[in-house]
């Protein structure tokens, strides 16, 4: 129960360590919270994860596709065109998260840790 | 005895790559490269394509999970593909915009791909995505079942980014492929050809929430935008979405927490997570006594929670006229013991060591809802697929063996 407590939840492989480098302070792991509040870790690497705008097109994209959706509704709010219009912004929306998330995970260091968890470099440190 | 001829592929899984050739029959959008023919005169290949005649005609396991868009299919599809081992991407050297990931066992296939209709020919005809009139079943059907029997398929791109259709890439079948999409369980044929189906049921308020969280970075938005465009797709998605949870063999439902009083935050949710009785090869969840009612609150003098706390509900119900299970979490985990805790106390996750739901969720502790009921549920459902997949593999190596004893 001890080496599982001390393990970093970034790098689960450490499970298998035994727990000499673990903190001896009450582990706080938190478990993941989708309202990004991922930035209040005092975990370093964490601090490369930041919400990034989807690349310069798809947010043109985003952005013209709204002013076409409010356009398209001024006069029928209820008409195929007007719903369509909206239909293509969350198609829109939809896109540009997920370029986010992939950029996310194009992050040099991240990539090579994933694979090198055991690493100098890879080492995080809870507080 | 007839010469029975194989088609065997260079894919990496042989096993599921084989099946009786069909040469008279054209189906749309099948390719002819990457198809090597043994024609079986030989004992040697004979006897490898008697075993193919019974094992390799459809091997695949099919897997159907409908959700709305922003709705979480992607994190889930993350979750399962894990689960069944090895990372899922995108395929290499394809084209960049592809919606396709492939891992070692599985194939995830976004149904996007199926659209009739591009970008432009939606605006022009005034249909959503949703609408059926957008997507062609047809072709969706007979690709399905080509990939279930075990043959290789030029499936369309639909690229997001551009919202026109690319040319085609080679789906080769894999031993699970997922169907990921808003209509996998809508049109009848397609839907026979599922071993097994989830519907992700967002309730309005969190949908809500999530697109807020999702969107409000996103230039141009606001929170009057992010409303409109919800309401607007809103008849259509109750039109055609929204019933193909009556066809689901499990369905993770996703709502505003009931332990804060008139909660609004939608910050902690209460997730359901509802399973069929009598589905071939799967076994649904229970908390301590199948069958019976059970509320339980895991805080206590064995486990500190932090506020709100953690409830869990287990009960027999109906759903659309089906017999259910239903398993509820209400809160958040704020610590790994309590996860930990709580798994030790669920029946028939078909984990394969003790922890490994646990495991599981820290490895990616970064996905949404890695605290709280979605990843719980999603995690568990993933175990129990390849359960599922596992069995049924071993009721088809069975059945020839059985055959011969006859």
């Amino acid at each position: 129960m001890a080496t599982v407590s001390g393990l970093n939840i970034y790098t689960p492989r450490f499970l298998t360590k035994p727990a000499k480098e673990a903190p001896k302070a009450k582990p706080m792991i938190r478990l993941n919270n989708p309202w990004g509040r991922t930035h209040r870790f005092g975990n370093r690497r964490m601090q490369l994860r930041q919400v990034r705008a989807a690349p310069e097109g798809l947010s043109d994209k985003v952005e013209q596709s709204i002013k076409n959706a409010e356009e398209a509704c001024a006069g029928d709010p209820a008409s195929g065109e007007c719903v369509a219009a909206w239909d293509e912004v969350e198609e829109l929306s939809a896109a540009a998260s997920h370029e986010r998330d992939r950029k996310k995970g194009s992050d040099p260091l991240e990539n090579y840790c994933k694979d090198n968890p055991e690493t100098d470099e890879c080492r995080t440190y809870d507080n | 005895m007839a010469a029975t001829v194989c088609t065997v592929y260079t894919a990496q899984s042989l096993n599921s790559a084989c099946s009786i050739s069909t040469p008279s029959k054209t189906h749309l959008g099948f390719t002819q490269r990457d198809v090597v023919l043994f024609s079986s005169s030989g004992k040697k290949t004979n006897r490898r394509c008697s075993k193919s005649v019974i094992t390799c005609a459809g091997e695949t396991v099919v897997i159907g999970l409908a959700a709305d868009s922003g709705c979480g299919k992607s994190t889930f599809m993350r979750r399962l593909t894990s689960v069944f081992g090895g990372a899922a991407e995108p395929p290499k050297g394809g084209n960049p915009d592809s919606n396709t990931l492939i891992s070692d066992t599985t194939t995830v296939i976004c149904l996007d791909d199926y659209h009739s209709l591009d970008r432009t020919g939606r605006k022009e005809k005034g249909v959503t995505a949703l609408d059926p009139r957008a997507n062609d079943f047809d072709l969706m059907y007979e690709q399905v079942k080509a990939i279930k029997d075990g043959i290789a398929v030029e499936k369309p791109i639909y690229n997001h980014v551009t919202g026109l259709l690319d040319p085609p890439e080679l789906i080769k079948p894999p031993k699970i492929l997922v169907i990921e999409g808003l209509h996998p369980m809508f049109d009848e044929r397609v839907r026979k050809l599922l071993d097994f189906s989830i519907y992700l049921d967002i309730s309005n308020e969190v949908k809500f929430a999530w697109k807020i969280q999702r969107d409000m970075a996103e230039r141009g938005h606001s929170l009057e935008s992010i409303k409109a465009s919800i309401e607007a797709r809103k008849p259509d998605f109750d039109a055609y979405i929204d019933p193909q949870k009556q066809y689901a063999d499990a369905v993770i439902e996703v709502l505003p927490t009931q332990l804060i009083p008139d909660d609004n935050e939608g910050k902690i949710l209460r997730v359901k997570l509802i399973m069929k009785e009598g589905v071939q090869f799967f076994s649904p969840v229970y908390l301590f006594d199948e069958g019976s009612t059970i509320s339980w609150i895991p805080c206590g003098r064995k486990l500190t929670c932090s506020y709100p706390g953690i409830k869990f509900y287990y009960e027999p119900d109906t759903y659309y006229g089906h017999e259910v299970s239903v398993l509820e979490m209400d809160g958040q985990f704020d610590r790994l013991d309590e996860l930990i805790y709580v798994e030790s106390h669920l029946s028939n996750i078909s984990t394969k060591f003790y922890g490994e739901v646990t495991q599981q969720m820290l490895k990616h502790a970064d996905f949404p809802g890695s605290n709280n009921g979605t990843g719980l549920f999603q995690t568990i459902v993933g175990l129990k697929i390849r359960d599922l997949f596992e069995q049924v593999v071993a009721s088809k190596v069975k059945t020839p063996v059985e055959a011969t004893k006859a």
